[in-house]
Protein backbone atom coordinates (compact mmCIF):
# COMPACT_ATOMS: atom_id res chain seq x y z
CA UNK A 1 0.00 0.00 0.00
CA UNK A 2 1.40 3.54 -0.93
CA UNK A 3 1.69 6.08 1.95
CA UNK A 4 -1.44 8.24 2.21
CA UNK A 5 -0.77 12.05 2.11
CA UNK A 6 -3.62 14.64 2.94
CA UNK A 7 -3.72 17.87 1.39
CA UNK A 8 -5.44 20.50 2.88
CA UNK A 9 -7.91 22.27 0.53
CA UNK A 10 -9.53 25.53 -0.34
CA UNK A 11 -13.20 26.17 0.46
CA UNK A 12 -14.22 28.60 -2.87
CA UNK A 13 -17.16 29.55 -5.21
CA UNK A 14 -16.31 27.74 -7.84
CA UNK A 15 -17.55 27.21 -11.45
CA UNK A 16 -17.66 24.44 -14.07
CA UNK A 17 -19.83 22.81 -16.45
CA UNK A 18 -23.50 23.69 -15.94
CA UNK A 19 -22.60 25.20 -11.88
CA UNK A 20 -21.95 28.49 -11.27
CA UNK A 21 -20.22 29.50 -8.49
CA UNK A 22 -21.23 26.74 -6.30
CA UNK A 23 -19.29 26.45 -2.52
CA UNK A 24 -16.48 23.66 -3.39
CA UNK A 25 -13.83 22.09 -1.60
CA UNK A 26 -11.02 22.41 -4.00
CA UNK A 27 -7.03 22.42 -4.59
CA UNK A 28 -4.79 22.99 -8.16
CA UNK A 29 -4.26 19.68 -9.31
CA UNK A 30 -0.96 20.14 -9.67
CA UNK A 31 -0.46 18.98 -6.07
CA UNK A 32 -2.08 15.60 -6.40
CA UNK A 33 -0.19 14.96 -9.39
CA UNK A 34 2.98 15.53 -7.27
CA UNK A 35 2.25 13.43 -5.22
CA UNK A 36 1.02 10.08 -7.47
CA UNK A 37 4.19 10.84 -9.54
CA UNK A 38 6.12 10.70 -6.29
CA UNK A 39 4.80 7.04 -5.31
CA UNK A 40 1.95 8.41 -2.59
CA UNK A 41 -1.84 8.17 -2.90
CA UNK A 42 -3.28 11.81 -2.14
CA UNK A 43 -6.52 12.79 -0.56
CA UNK A 44 -7.67 15.70 -0.46
CA UNK A 45 -9.05 17.22 3.50
CA UNK A 46 -11.37 20.10 3.15
CA UNK A 47 -11.09 22.56 6.32
CA UNK A 48 -13.01 20.56 9.70
CA UNK A 49 -12.22 22.33 13.03
CA UNK A 50 -13.87 19.03 15.14
CA UNK A 51 -11.15 17.43 15.61
CA UNK A 52 -7.71 15.80 13.55
CA UNK A 53 -8.92 12.70 13.58
CA UNK A 54 -8.29 11.81 10.21
CA UNK A 55 -4.28 12.06 11.05
CA UNK A 56 -4.73 8.44 12.50
CA UNK A 57 -5.04 7.08 8.79
CA UNK A 58 -2.51 9.44 7.42
CA UNK A 59 1.11 8.92 6.73
CA UNK A 60 1.71 12.33 5.50
CA UNK A 61 0.72 16.02 5.26
CA UNK A 62 0.62 18.63 2.76
CA UNK A 63 -0.28 22.21 3.81
CA UNK A 64 -0.89 23.38 0.64
CA UNK A 65 -1.11 27.52 -0.66
CA UNK A 66 -3.97 29.65 -0.14
CA UNK A 67 -4.83 32.85 1.23
CA UNK A 68 -3.33 34.72 3.85
CA UNK A 69 -3.24 33.75 8.09
CA UNK A 70 -5.07 35.43 9.64
CA UNK A 71 -2.74 38.63 11.48
CA UNK A 72 -4.15 37.93 15.03
CA UNK A 73 -2.64 34.36 14.98
CA UNK A 74 0.87 35.94 15.18
CA UNK A 75 -0.47 39.34 17.36
CA UNK A 76 -0.81 41.72 14.45
CA UNK A 77 -3.56 44.07 12.92
CA UNK A 78 -4.57 43.12 9.55
CA UNK A 79 -3.02 45.01 6.80
CA UNK A 80 -5.38 46.46 4.07
CA UNK A 81 -4.14 44.34 1.56
CA UNK A 82 -4.56 40.72 3.52
CA UNK A 83 -6.75 38.70 2.76
CA UNK A 84 -7.76 35.53 5.09
CA UNK A 85 -10.00 32.88 4.87
CA UNK A 86 -10.76 32.20 9.13
CA UNK A 87 -12.32 29.20 8.63
CA UNK A 88 -9.05 27.37 6.88
CA UNK A 89 -6.54 28.87 9.57
CA UNK A 90 -8.67 27.23 12.52
CA UNK A 91 -8.83 24.00 11.01
CA UNK A 92 -5.56 23.77 9.57
CA UNK A 93 -3.28 24.79 12.36
CA UNK A 94 -5.44 22.29 14.64
CA UNK A 95 -4.11 19.58 11.79
CA UNK A 96 -0.59 20.81 12.14
CA UNK A 97 -0.43 21.00 15.37
CA UNK A 98 -1.80 17.58 16.06
CA UNK A 99 0.39 16.60 13.21
CA UNK A 100 3.61 17.79 15.07
CA UNK A 101 2.68 16.26 18.24
CA UNK A 102 2.72 12.78 16.27
CA UNK A 103 5.93 13.68 14.29
CA UNK A 104 3.87 12.89 11.06
CA UNK A 105 5.88 13.99 7.83
CA UNK A 106 5.07 17.39 6.86
CA UNK A 107 5.30 19.86 3.91
CA UNK A 108 4.66 23.16 4.06
CA UNK A 109 3.75 25.24 0.60
CA UNK A 110 3.84 28.71 0.36
CA UNK A 111 1.05 29.53 2.85
CA UNK A 112 1.93 26.03 4.49
CA UNK A 113 4.96 27.54 5.33
CA UNK A 114 3.58 30.81 6.84
CA UNK A 115 0.94 27.69 8.94
CA UNK A 116 4.57 26.59 10.41
CA UNK A 117 6.07 29.89 11.07
CA UNK A 118 3.25 31.07 13.42
CA UNK A 119 2.36 27.70 14.69
CA UNK A 120 6.34 27.60 16.06
CA UNK A 121 5.63 31.28 17.24
CA UNK A 122 6.94 33.26 14.83
CA UNK A 123 5.59 35.97 12.92
CA UNK A 124 4.84 37.33 9.11
CA UNK A 125 5.49 39.97 7.04
CA UNK A 126 1.88 41.48 5.70
CA UNK A 127 3.01 42.79 2.42
CA UNK A 128 6.25 42.37 1.21
CA UNK A 129 6.35 45.12 -1.05
CA UNK A 130 5.76 47.56 1.57
CA UNK A 131 9.18 45.67 3.43
CA UNK A 132 10.93 44.95 0.44
CA UNK A 133 10.07 47.35 -2.28
CA UNK A 134 9.83 44.98 -5.13
CA UNK A 135 7.44 42.49 -6.59
CA UNK A 136 9.88 39.95 -7.68
CA UNK A 137 7.90 37.38 -5.52
CA UNK A 138 4.29 38.19 -7.37
CA UNK A 139 5.30 39.59 -10.19
CA UNK A 140 1.73 39.85 -11.35
CA UNK A 141 -1.87 37.93 -11.39
CA UNK A 142 -0.80 34.79 -12.51
CA UNK A 143 2.99 35.29 -12.70
CA UNK A 144 5.37 32.95 -10.75
CA UNK A 145 8.70 34.88 -9.80
CA UNK A 146 11.71 32.63 -10.73
CA UNK A 147 14.78 33.62 -8.47
CA UNK A 148 17.59 31.62 -7.62
CA UNK A 149 17.93 30.81 -3.65
CA UNK A 150 20.54 29.62 -1.78
CA UNK A 151 20.36 27.31 0.80
CA UNK A 152 22.26 26.77 4.19
CA UNK A 153 25.18 24.06 3.60
CA UNK A 154 24.21 20.57 5.31
CA UNK A 155 20.14 21.23 5.53
CA UNK A 156 17.56 19.02 4.63
CA UNK A 157 16.54 21.62 1.66
CA UNK A 158 19.92 21.96 0.29
CA UNK A 159 20.48 18.51 0.04
CA UNK A 160 17.22 17.58 -1.97
CA UNK A 161 17.88 20.92 -4.45
CA UNK A 162 21.42 19.83 -5.20
CA UNK A 163 22.73 21.97 -8.26
CA UNK A 164 19.57 23.58 -9.16
CA UNK A 165 18.51 26.39 -6.96
CA UNK A 166 15.60 27.88 -9.11
CA UNK A 167 12.52 28.29 -7.58
CA UNK A 168 9.27 30.00 -8.69
CA UNK A 169 7.17 32.44 -6.09
CA UNK A 170 3.63 33.49 -5.94
CA UNK A 171 3.00 35.56 -2.80
CA UNK A 172 2.86 38.86 -1.15
CA UNK A 173 3.56 37.51 2.78
CA UNK A 174 6.62 36.33 4.19
CA UNK A 175 8.29 35.46 7.22
CA UNK A 176 9.40 38.11 9.30
CA UNK A 177 10.35 35.63 12.48
CA UNK A 178 10.74 32.23 12.57
CA UNK A 179 9.61 31.44 15.71
CA UNK A 180 11.30 28.01 16.98
CA UNK A 181 12.31 26.87 13.12
CA UNK A 182 15.46 27.20 11.27
CA UNK A 183 15.44 29.50 7.99
CA UNK A 184 17.42 27.29 5.81
CA UNK A 185 16.78 29.02 2.47
CA UNK A 186 16.55 32.52 1.26
CA UNK A 187 16.03 34.36 -1.84
CA UNK A 188 18.64 37.28 -3.43
CA UNK A 189 17.02 39.59 -1.53
CA UNK A 190 17.03 37.83 1.91
CA UNK A 191 13.93 36.92 2.71
CA UNK A 192 13.47 33.25 4.06
CA UNK A 193 12.10 30.82 1.21
CA UNK A 194 13.08 27.53 3.12
CA UNK A 195 12.61 26.70 7.13
CA UNK A 196 13.07 23.18 8.69
CA UNK A 197 12.36 21.80 11.96
CA UNK A 198 15.64 19.93 12.87
CA UNK A 199 14.12 18.18 15.93
CA UNK A 200 11.46 16.22 13.99
CA UNK A 201 11.96 13.38 11.09
CA UNK A 202 10.71 15.69 8.63
CA UNK A 203 8.99 19.00 8.51
CA UNK A 204 10.13 21.20 5.49
CA UNK A 205 8.38 24.61 4.50
CA UNK A 206 9.24 26.35 1.26
CA UNK A 207 7.69 29.91 0.32
CA UNK A 208 7.90 28.90 -3.81
CA UNK A 209 5.55 26.05 -5.31
CA UNK A 210 7.15 23.00 -5.78
CA UNK A 211 4.06 21.45 -6.59
CA UNK A 212 3.69 23.65 -10.06
CA UNK A 213 6.52 21.61 -11.53
CA UNK A 214 5.75 18.10 -10.09
CA UNK A 215 9.22 18.18 -8.24
CA UNK A 216 9.79 15.10 -7.13
CA UNK A 217 13.13 16.21 -4.99
CA UNK A 218 10.90 18.09 -2.46
CA UNK A 219 7.37 15.37 -2.97
CA UNK A 220 9.46 12.20 -3.23
CA UNK A 221 11.10 13.17 0.09
CA UNK A 222 7.76 13.43 1.58
CA UNK A 223 6.51 10.26 0.60
CA UNK A 224 9.96 8.72 1.23
CA UNK A 225 9.46 9.94 5.05
CA UNK A 226 5.87 9.02 4.99
CA UNK A 227 6.85 5.32 3.89
CA UNK A 228 8.49 5.31 7.04
CA UNK A 229 6.10 6.55 9.02
CA UNK A 230 3.54 3.65 7.31
CA UNK A 231 5.85 0.83 7.97
CA UNK A 232 6.54 2.11 11.27
CA UNK A 233 2.80 2.30 12.48
CA UNK A 234 1.21 -0.59 10.29
CA UNK A 235 1.39 -2.72 13.69
CA UNK A 236 -1.66 -0.31 14.78
CA UNK A 237 -3.91 0.06 12.27
CA UNK B 1 -14.32 7.97 19.63
CA UNK B 2 -12.73 8.88 15.93
CA UNK B 3 -15.11 9.29 13.45
CA UNK B 4 -15.41 6.47 10.29
CA UNK B 5 -13.21 8.08 7.20
CA UNK B 6 -15.88 8.73 4.51
CA UNK B 7 -14.17 8.55 0.77
CA UNK B 8 -15.98 10.73 -1.31
CA UNK B 9 -14.89 10.16 -5.13
CA UNK B 10 -13.80 13.49 -6.82
CA UNK B 11 -13.89 15.55 -9.78
CA UNK B 12 -10.67 16.80 -11.63
CA UNK B 13 -12.30 19.46 -13.09
CA UNK B 14 -10.77 22.56 -15.34
CA UNK B 15 -12.79 25.21 -12.61
CA UNK B 16 -12.85 29.18 -12.50
CA UNK B 17 -12.56 30.52 -9.02
CA UNK B 18 -11.45 34.01 -8.53
CA UNK B 19 -9.25 35.42 -11.23
CA UNK B 20 -7.85 31.50 -11.49
CA UNK B 21 -9.02 29.22 -14.29
CA UNK B 22 -6.87 25.84 -13.78
CA UNK B 23 -7.64 22.31 -13.50
CA UNK B 24 -8.21 21.44 -10.01
CA UNK B 25 -9.33 17.50 -7.88
CA UNK B 26 -12.58 19.00 -6.50
CA UNK B 27 -16.22 18.64 -5.31
CA UNK B 28 -19.25 20.12 -3.72
CA UNK B 29 -18.95 21.11 -0.20
CA UNK B 30 -22.61 19.93 0.05
CA UNK B 31 -21.06 16.56 -0.02
CA UNK B 32 -18.30 17.19 2.40
CA UNK B 33 -21.18 18.59 5.03
CA UNK B 34 -23.49 15.81 4.81
CA UNK B 35 -20.91 13.65 5.86
CA UNK B 36 -19.58 15.83 8.63
CA UNK B 37 -23.41 16.70 9.76
CA UNK B 38 -23.42 12.57 10.06
CA UNK B 39 -20.71 11.98 11.67
CA UNK B 40 -18.54 10.80 9.44
CA UNK B 41 -14.69 12.79 8.68
CA UNK B 42 -14.70 12.84 4.74
CA UNK B 43 -11.82 13.49 2.71
CA UNK B 44 -12.04 13.51 -1.60
CA UNK B 45 -10.48 10.96 -3.68
CA UNK B 46 -9.36 12.31 -7.08
CA UNK B 47 -9.37 10.55 -9.87
CA UNK B 48 -6.59 10.36 -11.46
CA UNK B 49 -5.08 7.86 -9.57
CA UNK B 50 -6.13 4.32 -10.77
CA UNK B 51 -4.91 2.38 -7.92
CA UNK B 52 -7.56 1.25 -5.19
CA UNK B 53 -5.28 0.83 -2.08
CA UNK B 54 -6.56 4.10 -0.39
CA UNK B 55 -9.82 1.94 0.30
CA UNK B 56 -8.05 0.15 3.15
CA UNK B 57 -7.34 3.26 5.22
CA UNK B 58 -11.76 4.14 4.56
CA UNK B 59 -14.21 2.76 6.46
CA UNK B 60 -17.04 3.66 4.16
CA UNK B 61 -17.22 5.46 0.25
CA UNK B 62 -19.59 8.17 -1.59
CA UNK B 63 -19.31 7.90 -5.26
CA UNK B 64 -20.76 11.10 -6.02
CA UNK B 65 -22.27 12.67 -8.93
CA UNK B 66 -20.98 13.91 -11.96
CA UNK B 67 -20.48 13.59 -15.57
CA UNK B 68 -22.90 10.46 -18.17
CA UNK B 69 -20.67 6.76 -17.85
CA UNK B 70 -19.11 6.42 -21.22
CA UNK B 71 -22.01 3.86 -22.63
CA UNK B 72 -18.99 1.61 -24.06
CA UNK B 73 -18.55 -0.07 -20.50
CA UNK B 74 -21.95 -1.50 -21.48
CA UNK B 75 -21.45 -1.88 -25.40
CA UNK B 76 -23.65 0.94 -26.45
CA UNK B 77 -22.48 4.11 -29.34
CA UNK B 78 -23.08 7.57 -27.16
CA UNK B 79 -26.47 9.38 -27.67
CA UNK B 80 -25.55 12.63 -29.36
CA UNK B 81 -26.70 14.40 -25.44
CA UNK B 82 -23.79 11.94 -23.81
CA UNK B 83 -20.61 14.05 -22.09
CA UNK B 84 -18.54 11.71 -20.70
CA UNK B 85 -15.63 11.99 -17.98
CA UNK B 86 -13.53 8.66 -19.27
CA UNK B 87 -10.48 9.39 -16.45
CA UNK B 88 -13.51 9.36 -13.78
CA UNK B 89 -15.13 6.42 -14.99
CA UNK B 90 -11.79 4.32 -14.89
CA UNK B 91 -10.88 4.91 -11.54
CA UNK B 92 -14.33 4.43 -10.04
CA UNK B 93 -14.97 1.61 -11.87
CA UNK B 94 -11.99 0.10 -9.81
CA UNK B 95 -12.57 1.92 -6.84
CA UNK B 96 -16.34 -0.04 -6.94
CA UNK B 97 -15.18 -3.10 -8.09
CA UNK B 98 -12.55 -3.11 -5.09
CA UNK B 99 -14.82 -1.88 -2.54
CA UNK B 100 -17.90 -4.58 -3.71
CA UNK B 101 -14.85 -6.99 -2.90
CA UNK B 102 -14.04 -5.67 0.55
CA UNK B 103 -17.99 -5.20 1.16
CA UNK B 104 -17.14 -1.33 2.13
CA UNK B 105 -19.94 0.50 2.57
CA UNK B 106 -21.08 2.41 -0.11
CA UNK B 107 -23.46 5.04 -0.94
CA UNK B 108 -23.92 6.27 -5.01
CA UNK B 109 -25.51 9.66 -5.53
CA UNK B 110 -26.85 10.00 -8.77
CA UNK B 111 -23.79 9.33 -11.56
CA UNK B 112 -22.60 7.07 -8.01
CA UNK B 113 -26.10 5.06 -8.21
CA UNK B 114 -25.66 4.80 -12.10
CA UNK B 115 -21.91 3.81 -11.94
CA UNK B 116 -23.56 0.81 -9.67
CA UNK B 117 -25.20 -0.75 -12.72
CA UNK B 118 -22.61 -0.29 -14.59
CA UNK B 119 -19.76 -1.28 -12.78
CA UNK B 120 -21.94 -4.73 -12.23
CA UNK B 121 -22.93 -5.70 -15.61
CA UNK B 122 -25.82 -3.24 -16.17
CA UNK B 123 -27.02 -0.38 -18.35
CA UNK B 124 -28.26 2.83 -18.62
CA UNK B 125 -30.66 4.81 -20.73
CA UNK B 126 -28.75 7.64 -21.95
CA UNK B 127 -31.27 10.41 -22.55
CA UNK B 128 -34.17 10.56 -20.44
CA UNK B 129 -37.09 12.99 -22.16
CA UNK B 130 -36.32 10.60 -25.07
CA UNK B 131 -37.54 7.62 -22.83
CA UNK B 132 -40.39 9.48 -20.26
CA UNK B 133 -40.84 12.14 -23.21
CA UNK B 134 -40.62 15.07 -20.47
CA UNK B 135 -37.57 16.68 -18.57
CA UNK B 136 -38.89 16.33 -15.16
CA UNK B 137 -35.77 14.67 -14.29
CA UNK B 138 -33.81 18.01 -15.02
CA UNK B 139 -34.09 21.82 -14.26
CA UNK B 140 -33.66 24.59 -16.95
CA UNK B 141 -30.25 24.60 -18.33
CA UNK B 142 -28.24 27.39 -16.75
CA UNK B 143 -30.11 27.16 -13.17
CA UNK B 144 -29.06 25.88 -10.23
CA UNK B 145 -31.73 22.97 -10.06
CA UNK B 146 -30.89 21.94 -6.59
CA UNK B 147 -31.71 25.13 -4.65
CA UNK B 148 -34.09 25.45 -2.55
CA UNK B 149 -35.56 28.05 -3.88
CA UNK B 150 -35.40 26.35 -7.47
CA UNK B 151 -38.72 25.87 -9.79
CA UNK B 152 -41.16 22.75 -9.14
CA UNK B 153 -38.63 21.42 -12.30
CA UNK B 154 -36.97 18.33 -10.70
CA UNK B 155 -39.11 17.19 -7.88
CA UNK B 156 -40.96 14.21 -7.82
CA UNK B 157 -41.95 11.34 -5.08
CA UNK B 158 -40.15 7.91 -5.21
CA UNK B 159 -42.37 4.79 -3.70
CA UNK B 160 -40.32 1.95 -2.08
CA UNK B 161 -40.35 -1.54 -2.07
CA UNK B 162 -41.92 -2.82 1.24
CA UNK B 163 -39.02 -5.08 3.27
CA UNK B 164 -36.05 -3.80 1.48
CA UNK B 165 -33.23 -1.47 3.17
CA UNK B 166 -34.50 1.64 1.43
CA UNK B 167 -37.99 1.01 2.79
CA UNK B 168 -36.67 0.63 6.47
CA UNK B 169 -34.59 3.48 6.17
CA UNK B 170 -37.40 5.91 4.00
CA UNK B 171 -40.99 4.22 4.77
CA UNK B 172 -43.06 4.00 1.71
CA UNK B 173 -42.15 7.14 0.02
CA UNK B 174 -40.85 10.32 0.40
CA UNK B 175 -40.44 13.39 -2.10
CA UNK B 176 -37.11 14.06 -3.87
CA UNK B 177 -35.18 16.51 -5.93
CA UNK B 178 -33.62 15.69 -9.30
CA UNK B 179 -30.99 16.60 -11.24
CA UNK B 180 -30.23 13.89 -14.15
CA UNK B 181 -30.88 13.22 -17.66
CA UNK B 182 -29.47 9.26 -17.55
CA UNK B 183 -31.14 6.70 -15.76
CA UNK B 184 -30.96 3.06 -14.65
CA UNK B 185 -32.17 0.73 -17.53
CA UNK B 186 -30.47 -2.65 -16.31
CA UNK B 187 -28.95 -2.77 -12.49
CA UNK B 188 -26.93 -5.62 -12.78
CA UNK B 189 -26.03 -6.75 -9.40
CA UNK B 190 -27.86 -4.50 -7.67
CA UNK B 191 -31.89 -4.19 -7.00
CA UNK B 192 -34.00 -1.76 -7.93
CA UNK B 193 -36.26 -1.07 -5.03
CA UNK B 194 -37.47 2.62 -5.15
CA UNK B 195 -39.23 4.27 -8.63
CA UNK B 196 -40.79 7.72 -10.09
CA UNK B 197 -44.49 6.58 -10.12
CA UNK B 198 -44.87 8.77 -12.64
CA UNK B 199 -43.04 7.30 -15.45
CA UNK B 200 -40.75 4.01 -13.47
CA UNK B 201 -37.96 5.56 -13.79
CA UNK B 202 -35.55 3.55 -10.88
CA UNK B 203 -34.96 6.14 -8.27
CA UNK B 204 -33.17 3.45 -5.31
CA UNK B 205 -30.77 0.35 -6.03
CA UNK B 206 -29.39 -1.83 -3.04
CA UNK B 207 -27.14 -4.66 -3.06
CA UNK B 208 -28.70 -7.58 -0.30
CA UNK B 209 -25.06 -9.34 -0.20
CA UNK B 210 -23.19 -6.47 0.37
CA UNK B 211 -22.95 -5.00 4.05
CA UNK B 212 -24.24 -1.66 2.59
CA UNK B 213 -24.74 -0.61 -0.39
CA UNK B 214 -27.31 1.96 -1.58
CA UNK B 215 -27.98 4.35 -5.08
CA UNK B 216 -29.89 6.86 -4.96
CA UNK B 217 -30.58 8.92 -8.14
CA UNK B 218 -31.33 12.38 -6.44
CA UNK B 219 -29.14 14.34 -4.61
CA UNK B 220 -29.77 13.86 -0.85
CA UNK B 221 -26.34 15.70 -0.11
CA UNK B 222 -28.79 19.09 -0.98
CA UNK B 223 -31.60 18.42 0.94
CA UNK B 224 -31.75 18.88 4.74
CA UNK B 225 -32.64 15.05 4.29
CA UNK B 226 -29.60 13.12 5.06
CA UNK B 227 -30.75 9.74 6.09
CA UNK B 228 -28.42 8.10 3.11
CA UNK B 229 -25.49 9.66 4.92
CA UNK B 230 -26.65 8.73 8.10
CA UNK B 231 -27.51 5.16 7.14
CA UNK B 232 -23.88 4.92 5.78
CA UNK B 233 -21.91 5.93 8.56
CA UNK B 234 -23.80 3.98 10.56
CA UNK B 235 -22.87 1.17 8.45
CA UNK B 236 -19.59 2.35 8.41
CA UNK B 237 -19.07 2.09 12.64
CA UNK B 238 -20.57 -1.51 12.28
CA UNK B 239 -18.12 -1.95 9.55
CA UNK B 240 -14.86 -1.07 11.70
CA UNK B 241 -16.21 -3.14 14.72
CA UNK B 242 -16.02 -6.24 12.88
CA UNK B 243 -12.90 -5.50 11.29
CA UNK B 244 -11.53 -4.92 14.50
Amino acid sequence: MRPIIGITSYVLPATWGVWVDLESALVPHDYVEAIRLAGGRAVLLPPDDLDTDVLDRLDGLVLAGGPDVQPDRYGQEPHPATVTHPERDAAELALLHAALDRDLPLLGVCRGMQLLTVAAGGSLHQHLPDVLGHEKHRPGPGIYGSQSARFAPGSRIAALMGDDPTINCFHHQGVADPGALTVTGWAPDGLPEAVEDPDRSFVLGVQWHPETGRDRRLFGALVAAATKESTGTCADR
Amino acid sequence: MRRPLIGLTAYAEQVQYGRNDLMAGMLPMTYVKAVHATGGRAVLITPDDPGTDVLEALDGIVFCGGGDIDPANWGAPPHPATEVDKVRDRSELMLMGAALDAGLPMLGVCRGMQMMAVSTGGSLHQHLPDLVGHERHRAAPGTDPLAANASDYGRHDVVIEDETLAHRLFGRSLTVNSFHHQAVADPGAFLPVGWCPDDRVIEIVEHPGQPFALGVQWHPERTNDLRPFEALVEAAVRGRAVAA
